[in-house]
């Protein structure tokens, strides 16, 4: 006993035990935000929390509200909170990424630290790639795009966890509730957590996506790639890691090792970022190091410390010089250009039905310029309307909500993607106004429609149609059946002026395959 | 390059066989139900008969109700007081809920889009009345719930006011969960042999089904007949020969109590309506144990005939109730001023 409090006593180890406390500090701010944040994420819903609220993460991400200041050209007032997150970095260096950014707790999570083998080290110059999309991205904000946001790390993982992880978890509760339904003994606990869970937890529909492999596959590659080392996705590829890491270069904050320093390289093998450089005596890049404290503990004498000061850090070799930038620059460029060039560019996609007044406040339809990526509107729909695109319209497309009405139609009690939508591009509009928005306009296939071509009555669609003078109508005709006798029939007929393209019609239509009422972009620009 | 051993590519390919096989798996695995299921019993509507599960109920039709009264017409301007009334005329609720019995109140909530002024939704006093009678009777709970086609059931619970004067009344307002849709036999359906019936409906002592008397477009009106229709989970398929099914629907459920809001009807432009233009105040409500009886006497309200309703005239050939109004020994009563 005597003999431990000797030991405690001793100046390094109470140096140790501080490292230590550090590093619980650390995991603990990781583990509250990483819960905050799809406490957020489940709260992102109708009959959820308020917007407010649960825009807060996007808004403290300064690479999606740069970026969408560059490419909206207007200022939200809102975007401002991002200011927070480059205060932080100015004094602390990239301390947002190891303490807050949930992605990097959820990769951190995710460690595969045990499956990891013996491998060959990544060349340092990977480093470069973060800092080249994030000029990708900063250049085609500017030219009005912002596609690339779909790679913003708080997009991406809450992108992942609409389309990919909350359907899938979705989909196993309700079979399992299902099954055990079936038991007499457990079918009252079954319906009693049914209702406990759901809307609470998780829909009370199932959800389903397009491509929702593509976007499954996009999430596990990420998290695989820690295979490879430890948080590869923050120390090669991250946007926002580049841009906070640029900002790092001027931290208040920076890791220091004081002499007399043995080159045990303990502290660089348990450095997550593998910044820790015994070539440089043991120095770190500041744009790289997350201040996660992995350092202190493993150092024998306790001589690392972060010491505060003002100055510049010095350049590393994979810091992107002129040449990288430009050539980055030009090949945004080049590949806008070929993006504008596209056909759809020309004739637009005939069904490309964007969420209620985006077609009205986005300056290009094809790649909804105001659109941040974030998936919200995706995750708020209560119909599973909203799907992310992939190709329907062409790359510069890429990640923004398209409406999908045979998938799901947009309800008429509904405007909560507007309201949710962090930086407007969706427009808030109210419920009123939203039930006057045109969204799209639905034609009917008289050849494949039951009344037109079978002589059948339906009237599906028009008993849904939720507009109050019913925009869609039924004429009573006598037409010639099928054993030549003459049939009374209700022959459907939109009348496009009062359509708003809500796609229940089309959503409903009991027909098989595609719909026989289809809702169509509402109107068309003629490239002459 | 690392070579993949024997083992390693069986790994592979049973990895990926199982992850392709997993989704269908479960669902082949939950949703088929086992054919041993206990069916759902139609409730009758004789007052005696508290059904349970597990026992088949042939079509209760030949039963003679045991009321002075076929049907009850009250006329007011307090839609909880002519409900009260109105089952006050044959006996009051006791006679329709037994002491400790479970009861499901069916309104018709079918879409989120308006409030009860709109007459897309029952009258939420009405809903709210039976809650409390029920209960009064003795009830050992009252569950309300419907299937909106629409938006979402909590939004239109909430819209409707529904929510609200269920709750106020000690009612529960549910939700409808996929997995409580269970394939269940139509004993006697004519066209509509089976379908995936919500089981909590059929599982109650006592069904009471409160429509609101509005337009459609293709069965001409919404009654108590066509509300069923919110208890079944897939209505596409019902909506070619729906005068057929909708009866065979009524074979299946055997409302006890059926009770027509015609406070506010909705004269066009249904079900959804939305317009106040299409809204007729017509302050009446109409109750029967004998559901093709309510839906008879409401046609004419409209200014039609039972006949002219495809599912009442299915209906009334299967023996499910009377569509002769002539027949019937109708109450009216006026209640307030």
């Amino acid at each position: 006993m005597e003999n431990m409090t000797d030991v405690e006593a001793s100046p390094t180890n109470r140096a140790r035990k501080r490292s230590k406390r550090w590093v619980t500090a650390r995991k603990i701010v990781q583990y509250l935000t990483l819960a905050i944040f799809l406490v957020l994420f489940l709260m992102t819903r109708r009959g959820g929390w308020s917007p407010a609220l649960v825009d807060l993460p996007m808004r403290l991400d300064p690479l999606l509200m740069l970026a969408h200041l560059l490419a909206s050209r207007s200022f939200l007032v809102a975007s401002s909170l991002a200011l927070i997150t480059i205060l932080l970095t100015v004094v602390f260096g990239r301390a947002w990424c190891g303490w807050i950014c949930p992605l990097g707790t959820t990769l951190d999570i995710f460690s595969f630290h045990r499956s990891r083998g013996k491998r060959k080290p990544i060349s340092e110059n990977w480093r470069s790639i973060k800092y080249v999309l994030l000029i990708a991205i900063l250049t085609a904000a500017l030219f009005g795009n912002l596609s690339l946001l779909a790679l913003d790390p708080l997009t991406l993982l809450f992108r992942s966890l609409t389309v990919a992880v909350l359907p899938a978890l979705n989909q196993i509760v309700r079979v399992t509730e299902a099954a055990l339904f079936q038991i007499p003994a457990l079918s009252d606990a079954v319906a009693a957590f049914d209702m406990w869970i759901r809307p609470a937890l998780l829909p009370s529909e199932p959800l389903y996506f397009k491509d929702i492999f593509l976007f499954a596959a996009i999430f596990a590659v990420v998290l695989a790639l820690n295979l490879l080392a430890p948080r590869f996705w923050c120390r090669y590829l991250c946007p926002l890691g580049g841009l906070l890491g640029l900002l790092s270069r001027a931290a208040f904050f920076r890791r220091e090792v004081s002499e007399p320093c043995k080159g045990c390289t303990l502290c660089t093998s348990a450095c997550p970022t593998g910044t820790i450089d015994p070539e440089k005596n043991y120095a770190s890049d500041p744009a790289e190091c997350t201040l996660c404290m992995e350092c202190l503990d493993p150092c024998p004498r306790s001589l690392i410390r972060f010491t505060p000061g003002f100055s510049l850090a010095e350049g590393q070799e994979y810091d992107p010089d002129r040449r990288q930038i430009l050539t980055t620059f030009g090949l945004t460029v080049v590949a806008l250009a070929l993006s504008r060039t596209d056909s759809l560019a020309k004739r637009e996609p005939p069904f490309l039905i964007r969420p209620p007044g985006a077609r009205e406040v986005n300056d290009d339809v094809l790649g909804m310029s105001k659109c941040i990526r974030c998936s919200e509107c995706i995750r708020a729909c209560p119909t599973n309307a909203l799907q992310p695109s992939v190709f329907e319209a062409g790359i510069e497309g890429f990640g923004a909500p398209v409406l999908i009405p045979r998938l799901g139609y947009c309800d008429f009690s509904c405007n909560v993607c507007g309201q949710v939508c962090p930086v407007q591009a969706i427009p808030p509009l109210s419920l009123e106004e939203k039930q006057q928005q045109v969204i799209g306009k639905a034609y009917i296939d008289e050849s494949r429609c039951i009344a037109w071509s079978d002589h059948q009555d339906c009237i599906v669609c028009e008993e849904m149609c939720p507009v109050a003078e019913k925009a869609i109508q039924l004429e009573e005709k006598e037409v010639w059946g099928k054993d030549n006798t003459l049939v009374t029939v209700k022959l459907p007929h939109v009348l496009r002026e009062l359509c708003i393209g809500c796609g229940i019609c089309e959503y409903k239509c009991p027909l098989n395959g595609e719909s026989a009422i289809r809702v169509f972009v509402p109107e068309t620009s003629v490239p002459f | 390059m690392k070579r993949y051993s024997r083992r390693d590519f069986l790994r592979l390919m049973a990895l990926s066989a199982g992850s392709l096989t997993f989704n269908q798996l479960l669902a082949a695995c939950g949703l088929e139900p086992p054919a041993s299921l206990p069916m759902g019993t139609p409730t009758s509507f004789s007052p005696t008969n508290t059904a349970v599960s597990g026992e088949t109920l042939p079509p209760a039709a030949t039963e003679a109700p045991h009321f002075s009264t076929d049907l009850v017409v009250a006329r007011g301007s307090d839609p909880e007081e002519m409900v009260r009334r109105a089952l006050a005329a044959f006996g009051g609720m006791q006679m329709f809920v037994p002491k400790g019995a479970s009861v499901v109140v069916k309104p018709n909530i079918c879409v989120a889009y308006n409030t009860y002024e709109y007459a897309s939704t029952t009258n939420p006093w009405v809903v709210g009345a039976l809650v409390k009678l029920a209960l009064e009777a003795g009830a050992s709970q009252v569950q309300v719930f419907d299937f909106p086609f629409g938006g979402t059931a909590q939004e239109a619970y909430v819209r409707s006011g529904i929510e609200e004067q269920v709750k106020a009344a000690g009612g529960k307002m549910m939700p409808m969960p996929d997995f409580k849709f269970i394939e269940t036999e139509i004993p006697g359906g004519v066209d509509l042999k089976t379908t995936r019936a919500f089981q909590d409906a059929l599982d109650a002592d006592v069904l009471i089904d409160v429509p609101i008397a509005k337009h459609h477009s293709s069965t001409r009106l919404t009654l108590g007949m066509k509300n069923l229709m919110g208890l079944v989970f897939n209505r596409g398929a019902i909506h070619t020969k729906l005068g057929q099914r909708i009866a065979d629907l009524t074979a299946l459920f055997r409302p006890t109590l059926t009770v027509v809001d015609a406070v506010r009807m909705l004269m066009n432009h249904g079900p959804s309506g939305g317009n106040l233009d299409d809204v007729k105040k017509m302050d009446t409500i109409i109750v029967s144990p004998d559901i093709v009886a309510a839906d008879s006497y409401a046609t004419t309200l409209f200014g039609m005939q039972p006949d002219d309703i495809g599912y009442i005239k299915a209906a009334a050939e299967m023996g499910l109730g009377s569509s002769d109004l002539k027949s019937l020994k109708i109450e009216e009563i006026a209640v307030g001023g």
